[in-house]
């Protein structure tokens, strides 16, 4: 039983499928753990991404089905996730609504009317082209992984330094950062602490919607009411898991993605494990790392607290 | 004469009831720092945020350089030349210095010549920092040194300080004069140095404007100024007179009651010289590694009102949560009885005889949702004791409803509680009668000691001769009181015996016999540290 399960482990990491799901099934958490993290470094904890993602995800496909164009249908689905983010934005930012009741309602919202507009609505899709990057696909093992991949998955590669960049090398990103941690003193010093954090939130909506056109057009090739299924809270799952820093985050990611090929892989070269149990890894992981570096992790010091102006 | 650097005029502004500036005045000059005195809550702030653009002022005009102006936030403060270092530190602690410096400033991020903009300040005024440092690394010294420079940055005419050095060590707070001095004379500055320390405003200013109650009550030179006087005026001259009378016995609002408990205390005393609650050395930092106590010693014995004077944010506020167990002690101890509950642990100080009245009823004092009968059982309900642990344990977390609810009406009529019914929601009630839920709840355990902090805040008259009463009654019932109030004419009225807590130690101790309010006031400020000891 044990040797059973150590061969079927051994088929699974000397195949190159698993890589290249693995590595597609991390990008699309790293679509949006890329604008989660700044939306937490702002101080928003923003479920509403599950539902960026989700309006990303089906405008993509509309967008695909009138134009007929990959690129525009991820751009009209970065436009829905937007949209989304602004709705949480507005709320929890200007309203100041509580930010959780407004994310849970807003996923919720997202889900109903995307499952009834495409029982209606039925959009036509399909997967964009693969695109192997010349001499680079060729590396044993990660080659195809990295660059033998649907193009829209290279959209990723520029936008995690970008957004690294943006927060720590801009004003923008400094005023993000200290709008965070420390909204008082960044009103203070005169910065308009809920604009910062509702731009913060517009970005992890555009980044999210993206990941979700990805994950239609560049990954399933049609929608289903659970395309997304969770994939949102595990990308929030791998924010925490890499104790609010870009580099964990995207971690978390690749190890959330990993896990999951792997519970899909495992049947594949003919060994069932309990898939259900394997689905859980992300939340137990990132359960047992809260526990074990929740002293030493640090969180942003206003993480999911609104500010009001005057209130100390 | 050249017009002010900046002059207020008439300055107004009420938080709902309370007026926090009354009609207030003041004029900054060029080259000169002007020390604002006065207790915490007399106006000092509010006049300061008025003129950085944090308040809004009722009524009341301000000119800067001659010219009426409309503040409405610090960034046109800033264009104006107005620059403040904040009381609290407005820094993001996990950002660096240079960071910090330029929060806030519409222009290109560029950390070298930020950091290169840091050196030329920091050289400039000697105040040295690594640039690179990140502010949670800093000492409270040094952070204060960002803030100054982060104000200086901007080269403003108008430099205001809110209560600078109730972080700063004594040589840091010399550090930081020196910088002043070298700002008003080298560059003709403007400053204002608000705070409540006597000493520092002898030593550091030009002119004093001393407030009291939201109002201006003195001006002065600083030359002409002495430390006696000063205090007189910002504790205020009806206060002094009255508790200087009552220590000689001449104030007829003692006869009556004080006269009376007073041989009880003594026979107490006597029979009893053992305190019923002992504090030796506690020593805690808060979360941010500030000295909350340093080494603070006390003593309260059984049937004694112990009152502890102090301006605010000394160690109050620790004291008052170490005996309400919220607070662990890095090293001392304390004994209540024979028992020694360990500090920080929920509950233990309660279960060894405690009792608390908060200082922020609404905070932790009471429930405002909960009804008046909830309210006053919040702690324990009481349960007749059947003897067997597990059974009480049990009926503990069990809630009586009939037991509770009669156990409530007991209490509103003995406690008089003006309610509309024990079910009545507890905001319904006057603030007045909700400390007397909560006192009612405290005493209703048969404490063996009672921490009543800032007990009278916000009430009225009457019931604050209520609340007066009710500790008296408390202490004469042979209960040992702790007296924590900032208000020095309320330990002045009740104690028996009154120790001074400054900087988070008991600095002086005196009997009610022995009373010298001058040194008091002294000791108070930290002017007299060493005579104290």
């Amino acid at each position: 039983m044990v040797g059973d399960f150590f061969s079927a482990v051994g088929d699974v990491l000397s195949s190159e499928t698993t890589y290249s799901s693995g590595w597609r099934l991390a990008v699309a958490l790293a679509f949006v753990a890329v604008g989660e993290w700044i939306a937490e470094r702002a101080g928003t904890i923003n479920i509403s991404v599950e539902g960026s993602m989700l309006a990303g995800a089906f405008a993509a496909a509309m967008g695909y089905d009138a134009s007929g164009s990959v690129a525009v249908g991820l751009l009209i689905g970065a436009a829905a996730g937007l949209l989304v983010g602004a709705v949480q934005a507005h709320f929890s930012h200007n309203l100041t609504a509580n930010q959780f009741v407004v994310g849970l309602t807003l996923n919720i919202l997202v889900l109903g009317l995307a499952s009834f507009l495409n029982s209606s609505l039925k959009p036509e899709t399909a997967t964009a082209h693969v695109f192997e990057v010349p001499g680079l696909v060729e590396i044993p093992l990660l080659g195809p992984a990295l660059f033998g991949q649907p193009w829209p998955l290279y959209l990723l590669y520029p936008l995690v330094p970008l957004a690294w960049w943006l927060v720590y090398r801009t004003r923008w990103g400094l005023e993000v950062r200290a709008v965070g941690e420390n909204p008082q003193a960044a009103d203070v010093s005169s910065i308009d602490v809920n604009a910062r954090r509702r731009q913060a939130i517009y970005f992890a909506g555009i980044t999210s919607g993206l990941g979700g056109g990805y994950l239609l057009l560049g990954q399933v090739g049609w929608f289903e009411d659970a395309i997304v299924g969770g994939q949102g809270f595990i990308a929030i799952a791998a924010v925490i898991f890499g104790g609010w820093t870009l580099r964990g985050a995207m971690l978390g990611c690749l190890l959330f993605g990993s896990a999951n090929s792997f519970r899909l892989s495992l049947p594949a070269v003919g060994h069932p494990l309990n898939s259900e149990l394997l689905s859980s890894l992300p939340f137990v992981l990132t359960i047992c790392v809260m526990a074990l570096f929740a002293h030493r992790t640090r969180e942003p010091q206003s993480l999911a607290r609104p500010f009001i102006r005057g209130l100390r | 004469m050249t017009s002010p650097a900046a002059e207020l005029q008439g300055i107004t502004k009420r938080f709902g009831a309370v007026v926090a500036c009354d009609n207030v005045d003041l004029a900054l000059q060029r080259g000169e720092i002007h020390g604002i005195l006065g207790e915490n809550g007399a106006g000092k702030s509010t006049l300061m945020k008025v003129l950085i653009g944090l308040v809004l002022p009722d009524a009341g005009a301000i000119r800067i350089n001659g010219e009426s102006r409309r503040i409405g936030d610090p960034a046109e403060a800033a264009e104006l030349g107005i620059g403040m270092v904040h009381q609290h530190f407005s820094l993001v602690e996990p950002l660096t210095v240079w960071e910090n410096v330029i929060l806030g400033e519409p222009i290109r991020l560029d950390a070298a010549a930020a950091k290169r903009r840091v050196g030329e300040i920091s050289e400039r005024y000697g105040l040295a920092i690594d640039p690179d440092e990140r502010i949670s690394d800093l000492s409270a010294g040094l952070r204060q040194r960002v803030e100054i420079i982060k104000c200086l940055r901007r080269d403003p005419a108008i430099v205001i300080l809110d209560e600078p050095t109730s972080v700063l060590t004594p040589g840091e707070s010399e550090q930081l004069f020196e910088v002043l001095r070298l700002v008003v004379e080298r560059e003709n500055k403007a400053v204002a140095l608000v705070s409540h320390k006597l000493d520092e405003v002898l030593a550091a200013t030009d002119q004093i404007t001393i407030m009291r109650a939201g109002a201006v009550v003195d001006r002065r030179d600083t030359a002409d100024a002495d430390a006696p006087g000063l205090a007189r005026a910002m504790v205020g001259r009806p206060v002094s007179l009255r508790s200087e009378g009552a220590a000689l016995g001449h104030i007829e609002a003692f006869e009556d009651d004080r006269l009376a408990t007073g041989p009880v205390v003594e026979a107490a005393r006597a029979t009893e010289p053992q305190p019923v609650l002992s504090i030796r050395g506690a020593t805690a930092r808060g979360r941010d590694r500030r000295t909350l106590l340093d080494g603070l010693s006390l003593d309260v014995h059984p049937g004694e009102i112990v009152g502890v004077a102090g301006v605010e944010g000394n160690g109050q506020a620790a004291l008052s949560d170490l005996l309400s167990s919220l607070l662990p002690l890095e090293s001392g101890t304390v004994r209540v009885r024979d028992e020694r509950p360990l500090p920080g642990r929920p509950g233990a100080m309660a279960a060894a005889g405690v009792a608390v009245v908060p200082a922020d009823r609404h905070e932790s004092g009471c429930v405002l949702d909960m009804t008046v009968a909830e309210n006053l059982t919040l702690v324990s309900p009481p349960r007749p004791r059947t003897g067997r642990a597990l059974l009480d344990r049990a009926g503990r977390a069990l809630l009586d409803r009939a037991g509770r609810q009669a156990h409530a009406e007991r209490l509103i009529e003995q406690f008089g509680i003006q309610t509309p019914g024990a079910d009545a929601p507890m905001w319904s009630l006057s603030g007045g009668n909700q400390q007397r839920v909560v006192l009612a709840r405290e005493l209703s355990g048969d404490p063996a000691v009672l921490v009543a902090a800032q007990p009278t805040r916000g009430l009225d008259v009457g019931a604050i001769e209520y609340v007066s009463e009710r500790l008296r009654e408390a202490a004469a019932d042979g209960v040992a009181v702790l007296l924590i109030s900032t208000e020095l004419e309320e330990v002045l009225d009740l104690a028996d015996r009154i120790v001074v807590i400054f900087r988070g130690r008991i600095v002086g101790e005196m009997d009610r016999a022995n009373l010298d309010v001058e040194r008091l006031g002294l000791l108070m400020s930290g002017a007299q540290e060493a005579a104290a000891s």
